[in-house]
């Protein structure tokens, strides 16, 4: 059947292929167009995208809006190429959310930043063709060239439908390659079709309006056309926005001329009088094409009434087993992360050992020797340690995006989520940001409130993030006792568990606050599409934990080793001769930047050193791990305790004088806690004031996570310190 | 047989029913709309418990929550 297809497909390419040279007389394709590809959320566009390009990838943000702009390089058999860009999707060209807004801005030319697109590259989704050509249908009136990849045909194939591509593109006048795209079938058809010229489908707009609203729109366009210099294309995209929205007349007074809108409101009235629902027609009207449109291009041989994903659903959606199951599904994770990594962190420790023990033997003694062993390995190694964890988390959440489980982890948390007044998709920005909040951030431009929208980017830098796990798990490898609780779960994970559900509660409670409070609003509406389940493509997944992780070690070899140089300096000097090592460490800059703040901090049970952590990790969090890294590696280099590890020498810590030690359980716990609400984080603050295009949301949030922060240690510690006593 | 004036909240899992209005605020019906819930659409019930729910429209599975559902009107549709 799929083989039948993909020959008929072949057919409609020398068909096309030999009408375009004849068009074109042999014309060679310019070396570098601009190809954007476009489709439904769920169409398989990333995969189709990554299919293309192969790993000729660049990942970068559209200026003045962080919206992860991808772009990606195709290579065609006679060695020219394109450059592709992967839009966000969308289900229409009427754009709901900041997300959506981008595609169709960047379609109609409209994005200042990026050129306008010599040609689209629609994913159309086989096995759901009515919504999908409802996009079509939108680009089709807008005279954008236009092929179309006629996706998951292998989908459509099993839940009984056969799609004809050829009658598809007869129908669309658009060339329709059949493909499938995570299997890589289709793919080289898909080129070769792009490699061609490509123009607009010669069969402009085929849908009809009811003949009362027709009139109405052909006079609007045509006013507009005269008013505002617009082409046949734009004018009838103006016209039925102005058509159906009302709030078009209040909101955007300046950008339409006079005479448009005294238009706009003779037509409203018109229409509203002869009972038309202005907002369903030309919905309906366009659907009414598309049915045409499938049953003729459509053979449904029977209808699968419940799929397996639906079987899926009754279970993993019940407001009962659905929450059990996904809050087990996040414990295993965490567990997982914490066992799983150990043996691997366990390697690159060793490894790090064994590497500045050779150094040391190799080299001469000396600053530089100390630098090298002391300041950059040490402080890089300590970071670099955690690459493991990192590395599974990913991995773990990957996996939760590619089987189709996120979207149900937000069907099951709007229920959790509307109770503080947020959207199910909410919760969607708040689990990337157990990765990192800045994808987190970036990934709240799905949602459709504005208000929402902020909410949920104040909140989603308290749910914790990678870059403090391995804050989290230096202290409980140190501090946490290996306690069985309950025959199965362990103490150290118990404790790796109860911060991120701190985070999460925090979360939660403030954007609570926030709605009731700075941004009131209503509980919005949850409507959200479920893609079926799916075994993860192991390759994007791997791909996509990959990029991550090396993202990771890009910035411990270059923001964290100069953090690391830097503080080994402070740490090391002024030098003070026949000053015992933590004498010295006393006296260095750093100490005395440590005990300067020392007052501030000893409310919350830490001390000068743990200070020093504190300050060197206010731009990112897991410079903390690298400072005590250093500091402890510059003290105990001439102890003779160097060839401990940084857990063991942290636990051997304790005052000269006093013979406290500096870290306890307690003060372990309360450092967790500071650093499970405390903002720390330079790279958050700086997405977060351009995605709210200004500093006053950014400094309200440091200033909210760092009141926050230390009124929670606080009273952590105090509630410990009458625990223990 | 047709019985109006139901919402779409109140269809029971794996029972089809034809949408009649939606009653919703403007912007929503047109996402809603654009989803393919539009009047005279047939949609089926794929879970209903007691907090959301999931549709079946086009071949795809949409998840509402209740109030969204309350604002659809739909009639049986067998």
């Amino acid at each position: 059947m799929l083989r039948d297809r993909l020959h008929s497909q072949k057919q409609i390419r020398h068909q096309h292929r030999s009408r375009t040279r004849a068009m074109f007389h042999e014309q060679a394709a310019p070396s570098t167009r601009y190809i954007a590809i476009i489709g439904n959320p769920n169409a398989g566009k990333t995969a189709l995208f990554n299919a293309l390009t192969g790993l000729r990838q660049k990942v970068a943000n559209y200026p003045g809006v962080t919206v992860e702009k991808k772009e990606g390089k195709v290579i065609f058999g006679d060695g020219s190429s394109a450059t592709l860009l992967d839009l966000p999707g969308t289900y229409s060209l009427t754009a709901h959310s900041p997300d959506e807004k981008i595609a169709t801005d960047v379609l109609f030319g409209k994005a200042t930043h990026t050129p306008r697109p010599d040609f689209v590259v629609c994913v159309v989704d086989a096995s759901n063709l009515e919504r999908n050509l409802y996009l079509v249908s939108q680009i089709i009136d807008h005279r954008t060239p236009l092929i179309i990849a006629l996706n998951m045909i292998d989908v459509a194939e099993k839940s009984g439908m056969a799609v004809n591509p050829q009658r598809l593109s007869d129908e669309l006048g658009v060339h329709v390659v059949a493909t499938v795209a995570n299997k890589g079938i289709g793919v080289h058809e898909l080129k070769e079709a792009m490699h061609a010229p490509v123009t607009a489908s010669p069969k402009a707009r085929q849908w009809s309006l009811p003949k009362l609203v027709k009139e109405e729109c052909d006079e609007l366009q045509t006013i507009l056309q005269d008013a505002h210099h617009l082409s046949e294309a734009d004018s009838f995209h103006e016209a039925i926005q102005l058509l159906t929205s009302s709030s078009v007349l209040n909101s955007h007074n300046d950008r339409y001329a006079p005479e448009v809108l005294e238009h706009v409101k003779k037509d409203h009235e018109r229409l509203d009088s002869f009972g038309i629902d202005r907002q369903s027609v030309f919905v309906e009207s366009r659907y009414e094409w598309i049915k045409h449109v499938c049953e003729v291009s459509r053979k449904i041989k029977q209808q699968a009434e419940e799929t397996t994903s639906d079987k899926i659903d009754k279970v993993l959606t019940h407001k009962v087993f659905g929450f059990v199951f996904f809050i087990a599904l996040m414990a295993m994770m965490f567990q997982a992360i914490f066992s799983w990594a150990n043996t691997p962190m366990n390697w690159i420790g060793d490894g790090i050992t064994a590497l500045g023990a050779q150094i040391t033997t190799v080299m001469q003694p000396g600053d530089l020797r100390d630098l090298i062993v002391n300041g950059a390995l040490a402080g890089v190694g300590a970071v670099v340690t955690f690459l493991p964890q990192i590395f599974f988390l990913f991995l773990f959440l990957g996996m939760l995006e590619d089987t189709g489980y996120m979207a149900r982890a937000a069907f099951i948390m709007d229920r959790m989520m509307s109770k503080v007044g947020l959207h199910g998709k909410s919760f969607i920005p708040m689990l990337s940001s157990f990765a990192c909040a800045i994808p987190g951030i970036m990934a709240t431009r799905t949602i459709e409130s504005r208000k929402d929208r902020l909410v949920t980017m104040l909140v989603s830098p308290l749910v914790s993030c990678s870059a403090r796990l391995p804050v989290y798990a230096l202290m409980i490898a140190a501090f946490i006792p290996q306690q069985k609780v309950l025959g199965v779960f362990s103490l150290p994970g118990l404790t790796l568990v109860s911060m991120y559900l701190l985070g999460l509660a925090a979360a939660l409670t403030f954007a609570w606050l926030f709605k009731k409070t700075l941004l009131k609003g209503e509980t919005p509406a949850f409507i959200m599409e479920l893609p079926p389940y799916k075994l993860p493509s192991f390759k994007s997944v791997i791909m996509h934990t990959w990029e991550r992780s090396y993202l990771f070690l890009q910035r411990a070899g270059t923001f964290i080793l100069g953090v690391s140089i830097v503080l080994w300096f402070l740490a090391t000097y002024p030098k003070i001769t026949n000053a015992t090592p933590a004498e010295q460490l006393q006296q260095s800059f750093a100490g005395q930047a440590g005990h300067l703040i020392e007052p501030v901090i000893k409310p919350l049970g830490f001390n000068w050193k743990i200070g020093i952590g504190l300050i060197g990790s206010i731009l990112q969090r897991e410079v903390f791990v690298s400072t005590m890294g250093t500091i402890y590696n510059i003290k105990d280099a001439k102890t003779g305790m160097a060839n401990l590890s940084l857990r063991e020498k942290m636990h051997n810590d304790a005052d000269p004088h006093t013979g406290m030690p500096t870290f306890t359980i307690l003060t372990a716990i309360c450092l967790m806690v500071y650093y499970v609400l405390a903002m720390q984080c330079m790279s958050t603050v700086a997405v977060m004031h351009r995605e709210t295009n200004g500093w006053k949301w950014p400094l309200f949030q440091i200033a909210y996570m760092t009141l926050l922060a230390y009124t929670g240690t606080f009273i952590v510690y105090r509630i410990g310190l009458l625990l223990m006593t | 047989m047709e019985i109006s004036h139901l919402s779409l909240s109140e269809i029971p899992a794996g029972k089809k029913a034809r949408i009649h209005r939606l009653l919703s605020k403007p912007d929503v019906s047109h996402r809603l709309r654009e989803l393919g819930f539009l009047e005279n659409a047939v949609v089926r019930c794929v879970v209903n418990g007691e907090g959301n729910l999931i549709f079946e429209v086009c071949n795809t599975r949409i998840g509402l929550n209740h109030s969204v559902a309350q604002t659809i009107k739909v009639s049986r549709f067998e």
